[in-house]
């Protein structure tokens, strides 16, 4: 199984690289506020399959503590770094 | 801080204890030693939330039959957004709607609001106090009666009466 | 492999079929609040596929539960996240695209 647990964990990698595309190209800033979304999910995933992997369960704790942090993330992210105007309209 | 017009409630707060002590044995991995500080700690958790979330009111036994119709329902939410990303075409028709609530205030239109983004189909988007802004993918849809069906289960589950609706959704 | 090891393999594999799900309506969706939807929904399923797909797997009761918890916990950090994006991006005045 370890196999398919490491090709699965390089997979979701890849979707979040390609996601990152949305992060850094926006257009708005609220399309960049969707990494928090994206890490939030996908960072978890990953290390739950290597903590499979590799027989680490200390790993799940990491994974636990991230999904804490998501939420924190998000909160942080809406109320400090997101400027109050649009000021890049600049495709949509 | 523990009853209210002597209304019981006891039976919450030994579940908030039964809650505190299933959280402490998975995050422990159940070693037995760990118990020593675990006791006091759920019992400190149990007397922080009282007095920081006075128990309401909250059935159980609605909450359990609320989880499968939550699974089952993210899960179509999850196929139903999968078959419009793949689909060429990207069908979906967006519209925003104002939802007028029916629940009281606070615990029980924060749940609708949360649920409602994992369902098939619906965002919610501004939670006031009588209005909830949901940003909808098709407006074909039935969302309606979704949004409806979860809202009378909420409100079981809070055990709480809806409002009168004056109409205009 | 046992039967188990297939069941999990499956989960697992449907797990990331969602995740890619996530990943294409984000980079497709016309507007903010659709790629919302798509990352919201596609994702948490992704994610609640791929935790019984490791539970099933799971040596100790305690470890099912560590895995259901932090799936909860996702839950209820996607859900916030996601209203909270869609809220700002309205009161940003960031209108929705329509067909």
């Amino acid at each position: 199984m370890q196999p398919l647990y490491l090709t699965l964990a390089v997979f979701l990698l890849l979707n979040l690289g390609a996601g990152m595309w949305r992060v850094v190209h926006g257009p708005t800033n609220a399309d960049r506020m969707l990494a928090a979304q994206l890490f939030g999910t996908t960072a978890v995933a990953i290390l739950l399959l290597l903590a499979q992997a590799y027989g680490i369960p200390a790993l799940r704790d990491v994974a636990l503590v991230f999904a804490l942090l998501a939420a924190v993330t998000a909160v942080a992210f809406v109320r400090i770094a997101w400027p109050n105007r649009e000021t890049d309209h600049d495709a949509d | 801080m523990i009853s209210v017009k002597g209304k019981n409630n006891w039976p919450l707060i030994i579940s908030r204890g039964g809650l505190f002590f299933v959280l402490w044995w998975i995050l422990t991995d159940g070693v037995a030693s760990s118990w020593w500080i675990g006791g006091p700690a759920i019992l400190l958790a149990v007397a922080t939330s009282t007095i920081l979330l006075p128990p309401g009111s909250f059935v159980w036994y609605e909450f359990l039959k609320f989880v499968p119709f939550f699974l089952l329902r993210s899960l179509l939410g999850g196929i139903d957004v999968a078959w419009r990303v793949f689909h060429p075409a990207m069908p979906m028709s967006p519209v925003l709607i104002e939802y007028t609530h029916r629940l009281p205030t606070g615990m029980p239109q924060v749940f609708m609001a949360n649920s409602i983004s994992l369902l098939p189909g619906t965002l919610s988007t501004e939670l006031d106090q009588d209005v909830l802004k949901i940003h909808v993918l098709d407006s074909q849809g039935n969302f309606l009666a979704e949004l409806e069906e979860v809202e009378q289960r909420v409100a079981r589950m809070f055990d709480a009466s809806l409002k009168v609706s004056e109409g205009g959704r | 492999m046992t039967l188990i090891d297939y069941l999990s393999a499956a989960l697992l594999i449907a797990g990331a079929f969602f995740f890619l799900a996530g990943t294409v309506g984000l980079l497709r969706f016309p507007d903010v609040y659709t790629r919302l939807h798509a990352l919201t929904k596609a994702d948490n399923v992704g994610l609640g596929l791929m935790v019984m797909g490791l539970a099933v797997q799971a040596k100790s009761w305690s470890a099912v539960g560590k895995l259901v918890l932090i799936w909860i916990l996702v839950l209820l950090a996607g859900a916030s996240i996601a209203h909270l994006v869609s809220r700002g991006a309205l009161q940003r005045g960031i209108d929705l695209w329509r067909r």
